[in-house]
């Protein structure tokens, strides 16, 4: 009995009950399991998300917040296109440029976030709102138009593009297990990681302690935006064409993600596990009504009252866990957010 | 910590003045005013071109204002993009649809907003879920509701309703032409925050609320009244924008609203409060709210490609907070003693 | 845990026993917020009951939204494969990503009912009907009419930048007005100004003062004509405002003169029509000799609006 109560004082218990509860729900709504497992479709919009999802959590555990990812996505998909469709370079040109794109404004986040005193949810919004003017007057200044073809040739596919088992999960989803490991290392094995939640936790102290704060701040940019500029590559190579966006919605898909996940928005607390599980509890609640034969007008309802339910779980998990053991390692979040981000 | 725009005994003077915390927003505003003017021509400095902004300042102002109140206090509301459609189709569908007299569709939709901004208030307080997603939670919630219904009752997303004469007269017309009637109910609503933050106590609350909750209750402040009641002015102002737009443009939709929440936290951050809680004035947040819809109205003028107001935004919002930052620290620094 | 997958198991086993021998259907649209979408889905809801009185079952499946259109598509069609239906209704707005994947849904012998946009491609497809207007000839259809009209400087205005069925109505505009002696210029907006009538209305005033040889506008979309009949009230200037599609302000406006006109496709009708003669292919085995069938574009002015505006009121119009 002690065994399972401690399993469900781990920060990823209320993502996992999350995950189930939704499942279950829709079963009772009327989803073909079956049908629910076979279908790529919801996995493939969780990669989408998952991958952005994963350096946001490191980036949310050290304590800051980043929602230029949302014009992110659509940078790294235009980059490409433009590259290696409408300017007809070589492949590995577009891949280049779009992962630099990724970096260059990474750089110019954490930049910004270590030099100033302006909280980063101010910062990524200035380059959230500036990289949507840049990347559309870019577009059009540099092929005339909105969306952009893109041929791309088949070692590009195959690794970044195709589709496999039988043609519904596109490759996208081995890079987010694949990157889901690299990050869960990275900050639950590695060294960096406790240096992650010292920051969440208190970054003075931190950098009283000797930890490189601001290089790691910049970093967690760095991967944030790249990891955003890979995505949007990812599937310019997939569906063969981009289209400029706003990204608004995926800003909303990965913060909730990631929170549903455990993580706490003022830092210092939250797994890599939790977000996976997180993303995924996402993608079901978004995708599960398709499945369904409930009216879609309802949808946007299921899914805030859903989000609602979620996170509530992780806050009332959170708050049992914590009595029942102070002092855990990892475990010290306030329990009232003081600072809004 | 607490607003120095307030010398309430001293004598102004121009140091004084300068280190005021909204003489940067201000001088922001002036410089993108003289940049847009120079290259709109006299269109813009003209009655077309201060109506188009000051038109859209209204319409974002008005909700600009408790959401950065709400910032003053340390939280957010996400959910203002979907009550702004909620409410107009609520006015449509009862005056409109229904045909009920229109200050029943009026106030129907009024409530709806502060009900919503209500639910807000208490997730936000009995929980301890942050705001940002609470307020994300009920944001969706809303905008499925109000399809849901707009498509159960009426059988279509959109509602054309006629308003009489006097309740155009009131919210929706435009006077000389081009100025909205909206644009003074603007004024209003700031000369009501205005009061509320800097003359009456509950200002004091709020900015203690968003510097230290946990000292604000300990030092009695009825922290989640405050909170619960700034929540329930957001729901109450993006409502009220519902019932303008509708009263205006006599037809609700059921989308459309997304864009006030990023433009409102944009307004309130070039007008210089700080997103950890605890500093702003209503000055400016209406300088703010000025210097965003002049760059967004200024490109259409200037005959530049829209896109680059996006780019100009993004600069804005930088370059203003990093230099509201740098002139609060001179404030700060070299303030005289405060009361 | 035990007793939910047993309640699970037990489930999943009644659902499909009663889905042995139905046609199943998935049509596939765009998001449930937009206006222009919601009449599609009314016909698709409405032809819902012909086919589950059949027996069949249709599944209704949406994007999001237009930000992330090519993609999107793909992972409905998909999920309609995996879902197992033998047959897709679906608009081809993105051509580039979509006729792959619609040929794969093919080559597993899922039947393609076309409708709406991208009758070029239906040939690469093999779809086995079309139904709709396509966007570039609404376009066409309307830039001939406001330059007959005397209009000799239409704006087209896009409120998605990147979206490209709009950029399609606007290139048919483009060719259309040409053909009558007008010329265009188009606007597209800001995505931050998608559904912000205000903002729009300023935006278009600003161009309309700016530029005052316009005389005509059409916007793709039908928020943006309210946005210019406000733009005019306030200028004074003498435009002609039309949009794409339309709603009962839209009527209540070309009735009172504020608004020229709107380019109809009737979306209730393509969805209605792709949903039931895709099924009734699939269960009956019926074709049309007409192919495509053009659902559009018809113009509303005012010469023909009374009889619309019933319709619009029920939502189907």
């Amino acid at each position: 009995m002690e065994q399972i109560k401690s399993l469900f004082y781990r920060p990823s218990a209320a993502a996992v009950v999350a995950l189930l509860s939704v499942t279950v729900f829709y079963i009772f709504a009327g989803v073909e399991f079956s049908k629910l497992m076979g279908a790529a479709s919801w996995v493939n919009y969780a990669a989408r998300i998952g991958i952005v999802a994963l350096p946001v959590c490191l980036l949310m555990v050290s304590g800051e917040i980043d929602i230029s990812i949302g014009a992110m996505i659509p940078a790294g998909a235009m980059t490409t296109a433009i590259i290696s469709g409408h300017f007809e370079l070589p492949m590995i040109f577009g891949i280049i440029g779009a992962l630099s794109v990724g970096v260059i404004v990474g750089v110019i986040n954490g930049i910004l976030a270590i030099r100033t005193n302006v909280p980063t949810l101010i910062i990524t919004l200035a380059t959230l709102v500036g990289m949507q003017g840049v990347v559309l007057a870019g577009s059009k200044l540099l092929t005339g138009s909105a969306s952009v073809p893109l041929t791309a040739p088949d070692w590009a596919k195959t690794l970044f593009g195709q589709l496999m088992f039988g043609g519904n999960h596109q490759v996208i989803i081995i890079w987010w297990v694949v990157l889901a490991f690299v990050f869960w290392f990275f900050l639950h094995m590695s060294k960096y990681g406790n240096w992650i939640f010292a920051m969440g936790g208190d970054k003075e102290s931190a950098r009283n302690a000797g930890i490189p704060v601001n290089r790691m701040t910049v970093l967690l940019f760095v991967l944030t935006s790249s990891s955003a500029a890979f995505v949007g590559m990812c599937h310019a190579i997939l569906f063969n064409s981009a289209q400029v966006s706003g990204g608004m919605n995926d800003i909303f898909n990965i913060i909730v993600s990631v929170v549903v996940g455990g993580v706490l928005l003022t830092g210092g607390f939250g797994t890599v596990f939790g977000v996976f599980v997180g993303t995924l509890t996402f993608a079901v609640v978004n995708k599960g009504i398709d499945f369904t034969a409930i009216d879609r007008n309802w949808a946007n309802l299921i899914i805030g009252a859903m989000l609602l339910i979620a996170v509530a779980m992780n806050e009332s998990f959170r708050a049992f866990a914590l009595r029942a053991s102070v002092g855990k390692k990892g475990a010290t979040p306030e329990p009232t957010p003081e600072k809004a981000t | 910590m607490s607003s120095s725009s307030h010398n309430s005994k001293g004598k102004v003077s121009f140091g004084n003045l300068i280190r005021l915390p909204e003489t940067g927003s201000f001088i922001g505003f002036v410089v993108v005013y003289i940049f847009f003017a120079i290259l709109g021509g006299a269109v813009f400095v003209g009655a077309p071109g201060w109506s188009s902004w000051l038109n859209i300042a209204a319409e974002v102002g008005i909700i600009a204002l408790p959401v950065g109140l709400l910032m003053i206090s340390g939280e957010f509301d996400i959910s203002v993009g979907s009550i702004v459609p909620a409410s107009s189709m609520t006015v449509a569908m009862l005056s409109g649809h229904y045909d009920l007299p229109a200050t029943v569709g009026i106030l129907g939709g009024l409530s709806v907003g502060v009900s919503i901004g209500f639910v807000n208030g208490i997730l936000v307080t009995r929980t301890t879920i942050p705001s940002l997603i609470v307020t994300i939670g009920v944001m969706f919630a809303v905008m499925g509701l109000t399809l849901g219904f707009a498509v159960l009752l009426k059988g279509s997303t959109s509602v054309s309703y006629v308003p009489n004469p006097t309740a155009k007269f009131l919210l929706g017309q435009f006077i000389n032409y081009m100025f909205s009637v909206a644009i003074f109910w603007w004024f209003a609503f700031v000369a009501f925050f205005y009061y509320v933050l800097h003359i009456s106590p509950i200002g004091n609350w709020i900015y203690a609320v968003g510097g230290d909750r946990e000292s604000a209750r300990n030092a009695g402040i009825p922290t989640s009244k405050v909170t619960i009641g700034l929540f329930m002015a957001s729901g109450f102002c993006a409502a009220f924008v519902g019932v303008a737009q509708v009263m205006t443009y006599q037809q609700a939709q059921v989308a459309g609203g997304q864009s006030f929440i990023f433009n409102s936290i944009m307004c309130v951050v070039i007008g210089g409060v700080l997103l950890t809680g605890g500093a702003g004035s209503i000055i400016g947040i209406l300088l703010g709210t000025m210097t965003f819809a002049v760059v967004n109205q200024g490109v259409f003028f200037a005959a530049l490609d829209p896109n680059t107001g996006s780019i100009i935004v993004g600069a804005l919002l930088l370059i203003a907070v990093v230099s509201n930052d740098s002139f609060r620290k001179f404030a700060i620094s070299a303030a005289s003693k405060k009361t | 845990m035990k007793f939910t997958k047993t309640l699970a198991m037990a489930a999943t086993a009644a659902m499909m026993a009663t889905g042995a021998f139905a046609q199943d259907i998935a049509v596939i649209a765009g998001s449930v917020e937009d206006a222009f979408m919601d009449k599609i889905k009314k016909g698709v809801d409405d032809a819902t009951h012909m086919v589950e009185a059949n027996g069949g079952s249709v599944q209704y499946l949406r994007t999001q939204n237009y930000e992330n259109f090519g993609p999107d598509l793909v992972t409905l069609i998909n999920q309609a494969v995996a879902q197992g239906v033998d047959g897709i209704a679906i608009p081809v707005w993105v051509p580039d990503a979509q006729i792959p994947a619609l040929q794969s849904a093919a080559a597993e012998g899922i039947k393609i009912m076309q409708y709406n946009s991208g009758l070029p491609v239906k040939a690469d497809i093999g779809a086995i009907n079309y139904f709709g207007s396509d966007e570039y000839a609404a376009g066409f259809g309307g830039g001939k009419y406001l330059a007959e009209k005397g209009a000799k400087h239409i704006l087209c205005h896009i409120q998605v930048p990147g979206a490209i069925n709009l950029t399609e109505r606007c290139k048919g505009v483009t060719d259309g007005a040409a053909e009558a002696g007008a010329k265009v210029t188009i606007l597209e907006t800001p995505p931050n100004l998608d559904g912000d009538v205000t903002g729009t209305a300023e935006a278009l005033k600003a161009e309309f003062i700016g530029d005052q040889s316009i005389d005509a506008m059409v916007s793709c979309a039908d928020f943006g004509a309210a946005a210019g009949a406000n733009a005019v009230e306030q200028t004074g200037l003498d435009v002609m405002v039309s949009a794409f599609d339309f709603s009962p302000a839209t009527l209540e406006r070309i009735k009172a003169g504020t608004q020229t006109m709107a380019i109809d496709q009737q979306p209730y009708l393509q969805g209605f029509l792709a949903t039931s003669m895709l099924f009734a292919h699939l269960k009956f085995g019926t074709e049309i000799s007409t192919d495509p069938v053009l659902t559009g574009p018809a113009i509303v002015d005012a010469s023909n609006v009374e009889a619309v505006v019933a319709g619009a009121a029920l939502g189907a119009r």
